[in-house]
């Protein structure tokens, strides 16, 4: 059993750590809670299953199509959008959630509200440490690794990650260094987004595609970047493992009530941030006055 | 006597027919209170209902997050305890909804506490994102102990608030108002006789000044969740006795949303704002179910973006700054077709004042 | 500014006239509404069945009423139901006071047919229930019988039958498994979404399963959430359980997850229960064919249980390209309304009422015999080898077919035509021959 909750653990915690990654870089560079985040998870798994089944194109085809079209639609909200309140951080909050509802009801009126599934990239299945273990899960796992890899590579390594870490920490001083902020914010929104149609294109395959799928990951994703500190990247990859085993060693050890292992996982959250109130690795508030 | 009508009378006229924003306030309600005579269709009652109920739930959401900055995303929660615990008392104790209204109020106020006091050590959105959670865990809650709850059927059989339709809504209307009023005289920093209106604004503009001036906020933030959560389980306790049947449906994420929808819809921080924000969103909902189903959400939505985009401040207030100008010496509100101030006689707009020069 | 108010008080006034936009219908019609969650397949399905009906009904002249004979008027009425209980009423209620319908047909969330049921029975409107299994609903026309006659339950069969039904499944599936794995005791795992049917199955199981015989055992219970996304931690632990059979409840869209998984991860064991997904058309593709051997009970596959299955069963693939699954039962709500209608000679509630009860029709599921009045759940449907019975069905290779009652006339002698064996999933059978 411990083989068991240790794989299926990991599992888990990768598929919310990729869900989450582009939640939090968004908001670590522009301030900008994207409550539409996994809407755009929705929209890329909607683009996947049309490619796949309309078009007969092979799955990672699809995928790629999937991630490059939802992008261009969230760069294209951001500048339409998003981005004339950006300073309205609430206001911010409310305007993603009505993003979320239309992209929903969009969707709904397009393909109704039966359930769709994506291709796998390989079916199958092996035994690891003697528990059973479907590829397509595996693979979700190495490409977290990889997309964690690829972002801290671009923010340590390249002059436009400096740049972007630059605007993280201090828009005005940033902005004085002769560094675009809005360009800047731009493409780390471009970034977030295809993170989350990576989720997209790696997870609908393990799941079930319906016009209402954004709302349940929504609330995990929400529970591991607070939970991990906001915009902290490292604390997001921790909060999804602490989640991701919490949610299995309920299913293992109290199988008949593990309806609610989110809601379980949830008080968890609530009584870490009630002992840390910035999440694990967030930056303590000071007490600002603007 | 007679003198106290006359002032009356007189208020009436300065305060409230003078002023465009509360004249149309007046008219509508006294329509509201005219709507049973000219109309007896149940289902139009109905609408009207739901909508006094979801504004005093969209008010008390205003009340805490508008006036403190406090964002709740999960206010559900105060909703959902109000109408479990209505509905619990009048099954459980056999209590008439006279009673058990405000007792689930109570609860809700309880629920406010033990909500408001972690809550209060987070900051900005931390707040919004982990009151979000508070639903969710108390949907689990429910779900794990069905014999009492209900379970994800609810709890039915509640008994209802009257078996006249009218009488059901003339309670609603009622204390929709009485609701409305309280929780707009609280957060009124002009009243002479209550202060917290004037502390909020304070806390909401600069915490650390009105701290600095020894008022204790945390007292008056606690006291904004539990006022809140009494008026939100007010509304859920309505609510749970008019369906007669109270569910986990109470909890869901969208029932959450759906206040600050309205809120922003209407107007944040006024009170009113929300108010209006339902009685406008509400039945325009209720009117596209019939027209175009499919595109109700869609719709709602698309009204929600224009609004943040072009009327941020909501409906209400870009409404009121087109009919109300306010006196730049006495500061009186005067209507906008006015050219003087009724009052002092100072040119109202910017030309005049320059003509004058 | 007095000219002003007054405008805007007579604008709200036409705009609150205006909301009902009150159109009488032709006159002589009888109006039924279908109502449902009409933005899912749920609703959709209540939609399709009730439209296929009223159209033959329709081209064969209309219901007779007394000496006139009077066309059906269907409205289309969206409770929302999925999403808020509050409009689930609303929606009933304008039904019934601004559309004006007669009947009403339809509603499929217990939550929100409960609430549906009480507005209807407030304005007597005859309401024939195509979706809500609850027995509560039934319980209701027994504890208050003037309030709540108006109610009956056409489809599916209530709660504790569904247990029922799923039990003899699982006898069936148990014989099956091991004649086929060679095995003389049988471990049993429960897999059932955490709903109020998933825990009448739960206890009853708990009860039962050791009672059944010393060949059986219980290794365990998982109640994951209707709305899951993942059962892989589950169907993990299951398998180190070591279980032959997975028993299944799901009403939600976890039903898909769980078959795609287990068929992508082969887990050990047959699967046998409910999975009220894998009754429709579209779960071979949402499941990308993994769902292949899963099992579930069943209100139709295309079996003659009785002489009118088939043809209903091909027209409706024909006409809307879906299975019909138990809230297309509002085909038969018709034909059992019409009946009713006419031998009453009237539309007037009570006496349709007092008809509906007398109701013995050879429906598209089976013959429709309502409880009596006796009973502590009259209205209800009866269940037996005369009566409304359920199927089991298995996806076998993209085809739905009928493995209960079963093909070797076991269950009360009764099979019908078309029946198969059910199969053991290939990767059970290498599994346990391996071991």
């Amino acid at each position: 059993m411990f083989a068991n909750i240790l794989i299926n653990g990991a599992i888990t915690a990768g598929i919310y750590a990729l869900l989450a990654l582009g939640f939090s870089l968004i908001f670590g560079v522009a301030k900008i809670i994207n409550l539409a985040h996994t809407a755009f998870y929705m929209l890329a798994a909607y683009f996947i299953f049309t490619f796949a089944y309309f078009l007969g194109l092979s799955a990672p085809l699809s995928a790629t199509a999937s991630i490059i079209i939802t992008t261009a639609i969230g760069v294209g909200t951001y500048k339409l959008v998003i981005e004339r309140i950006r300073e309205h951080e609430t206001a911010v909050l409310m305007i993603t959630i009505a993003l979320a509802l239309v992209f929903q009801e969009s969707i709904l009126l397009a393909f109704g509200s039966h359930f769709r599934s994506a291709p796998s990239f390989i079916s199958g299945h092996v035994e690891l440490l003697g528990v059973t273990v479907s590829i397509q899960h595996i693979l979700t796992f190495g490409v977290v690794l990889v997309c964690l890899l690829g972002i801290w590579m671009l923010l340590s390594k390249t002059k436009l990650g400096i740049a972007i870490r630059a605007v993280a920490q201090d828009r005005e001083i940033a902005n004085l260094v002769g560094i675009n902020v809005g360009t800047m914010c731009l493409i780390t929104m471009a970034i977030a987004v295809a993170l989350a149609a990576v989720a997209g294109a790696m997870v609908a395959p393990l799941w079930t595609i319906q016009p209402h799928m954004w709302m349940r990951p929504l609330v995990m994703v929400l529970a591991v970047v607070v939970l991990g500190g906001l915009g902290s990247l490292k604390g997001s990859f921790v909060a999804a493992f602490i989640l991701g085993y919490t949610v299995t060693l309920v299913v293992f050890l109290f199988p008949t009530i593990s309806f609610i292992k989110e809601a379980i996982a949830l008080t968890i959250m609530v009584a870490v941030l009630l002992i840390r109130p910035e999440g694990l690795f967030g930056v303590a508030f000071e007490e600002e006055r603007l | 006597m007679r003198d106290y009508a006359w002032r009356l009378s007189k208020n009436f006229q300065g305060e409230i027919l003078a002023v465009p924003g509360k004249a149309i306030a007046f008219f509508f309600l006294l329509f509201l209170f005219f709507v049973p005579v000219i109309i007896s269709n149940p289902y139009i009652l109905r609408i009207l209902i739901f909508a006094s109920i979801f504004a005093i739930y969209a008010a008390s959401w205003d009340f805490l997050s508008g006036f403190t900055g406090q964002v709740n995303f999960g206010h559900a929660v105060f909703f959902g305890v109000g109408a479990y615990a209505t509905a619990l008392l009048n099954l459980k104790l056999g209590l008439p909804p006279a009673a058990t209204i405000p007792l689930g109020a109570l609860v809700a106020v309880l629920t406010g506490l033990i909500v408001g006091i972690p809550a209060l050590r987070l900051r900005g959105h931390y707040l919004a994102l982990v009151t979000l959670a508070f639903p969710i865990i108390l949907t689990g809650i429910v779900l794990a102990f069905p014999n009492f709850t209900g379970g994800e059927l609810g709890l039915y059989g509640i008994s209802p608030l009257s078996d006249s339709r009218v009488l059901i809504y003339y309670i609603a209307l009622i204390v929709m108002i009485a609701s409305v009023l309280i929780m707009w005289k609280l957060t009124d920093a002009k009243s002479t006789f209550v202060r917290t209106g004037v502390i909020l604004h304070a806390i909401r503009e600069d915490e650390i000044t009105a701290r600095a001036s020894g008022i204790n906020t945390t007292k008056y933030k606690l006291l904004a969740f539990c006022v809140s959560g009494f008026f939100a389980g007010i509304a859920g306790g309505l609510s749970a006795h008019f369906l007669q049947i109270a569910g986990p449906s109470n909890l869901t994420l969208f029932f959450s949303f759906q206040p600050i929808i309205w809120t922003i819809f209407g107007g944040i921080a006024t009170i009113y704002g929300p108010v209006t924000g339902v009685y406008i969103l509400y039945p325009l909902m209720e009117i596209l179910r019939g027209v175009i189903p499919q595109l109700r959400m869609l719709i709602f939505a698309l009204i929600l973006i224009v609004v943040l985009l072009f009327m941020p401040q909501g409906i209400t207030t870009w409404f009121r700054d087109k009919i109300e100008v306010e006196c730049p010496r006495c500061k009186l509100t005067n209507v906008a077709t006015r050219q003087y101030c009724r009052a002092c006689n100072a040119p109202l707009h910017l030309e005049q004042r320059l003509e004058q020069r | 500014m007095k000219k002003g108010l007054v405008a805007l008080l007579v604008v709200c006034l036409v705009a609150v006239a205006l909301i009902p936009g009150c159109q009488p219908g032709p006159e002589g019609t009888i109006k039924i509404g279908v109502i449902g969650p009409m933005t899912f397949v749920q609703g959709e399905q209540h939609w399709m069945g009730a439209t296929m009906a009223a159209d033959e009904i329709n081209e064969a002249g209309g219901i007779v009423v007394g000496n006139v004979t009077m066309p059906i008027e269907l409205v289309q009425i969206d409770s929302n139901e999925m999403l808020s209980v509050p409009d689930a009423a609303t929606a009933m209620e304008k039904a019934v006071t601004v559309d004006k319908v007669d009947f009403l047909v339809g509603g499929f969330r217990t939550e929100a047919v409960l609430a549906m049921q009480d507005t209807a029975m407030d304005h007597q409107k005859i309401f024939l229930g195509c979706g809500s299994a609850s027995k509560e609903q039934c319980v209701r026309v027994a504890e208050d019988y003037d309030k709540y006659k108006y109610w009956f339950r056409i489809t599916p069969i209530n709660d504790n039958l569904l247990v029922m039904d799923s039990f003899l499944i699982l006898d069936t599936v148990i014989s099956v498994v091991k004649d086929e794995l060679g095995i003389e005791e049988v471990k049993i795992a429960l897999l059932m979404e955490k709903a109020e049917v998933g825990d009448l199955i739960v206890s009853a199981c708990e009860h039962l399963i050791p009672a059944m015989g010393e060949d059986l055992e219980l290794v365990g219970t998982w109640r994951p959430s209707p709305t899951a996304t993942d059962v892989t931690a589950e169907l993990s632990a299951i398998k180190n359980s070591g279980a032959h059979i997975i028993m299944t409840y799901f009403s939600g869209p976890v039903g898909i997850v769980y078959a795609k998984q287990w068929g992508e991860l082969e887990i050990p064991a047959a699967s046998a229960g409910i999975n009220v997904e894998a009754q429709k058309m579209g779960f071979w593709d949402a499941t990308g064919g993994k769902g292949n051997y899963e099992t579930t009970l069943n209100q139709y596959a295309r079996i003659e249980q009785t002489d009118k299955t088939i043809p209903f069963f091909d027209k409706f693939v024909a006409e809307t390209g879906e299975f019909p699954t138990y809230t297309a039962g509002t085909y038969d709500a018709l034909y059992i309304l019409k009946d009713a209608i006419e031998r009453a000679g009237t539309l007037d509630s009570d006496a349709v009422v007092i008809e509906l009860e007398n109701t013995e029709y050879f429906g598209s599921a089976g013959r429709i015999v309502f409880t009596s009045t006796e009973t502590g759940n009259p209205h209800d449907l009866m269940w037996g080898p005369e009566y409304v019975t359920g199927i089991g069905t298995q996806w076998q290779d993209g085809e739905l077919l009928c493995i209960w009652p079963p093909v070797d006339g076991s269950w009360n002698g009764l099979v019908y035509e078309g029946t198969v064996a059910y199969k053991v999933p290939p990767w059970v059978i290498d599994y346990w021959e391996a071991k």
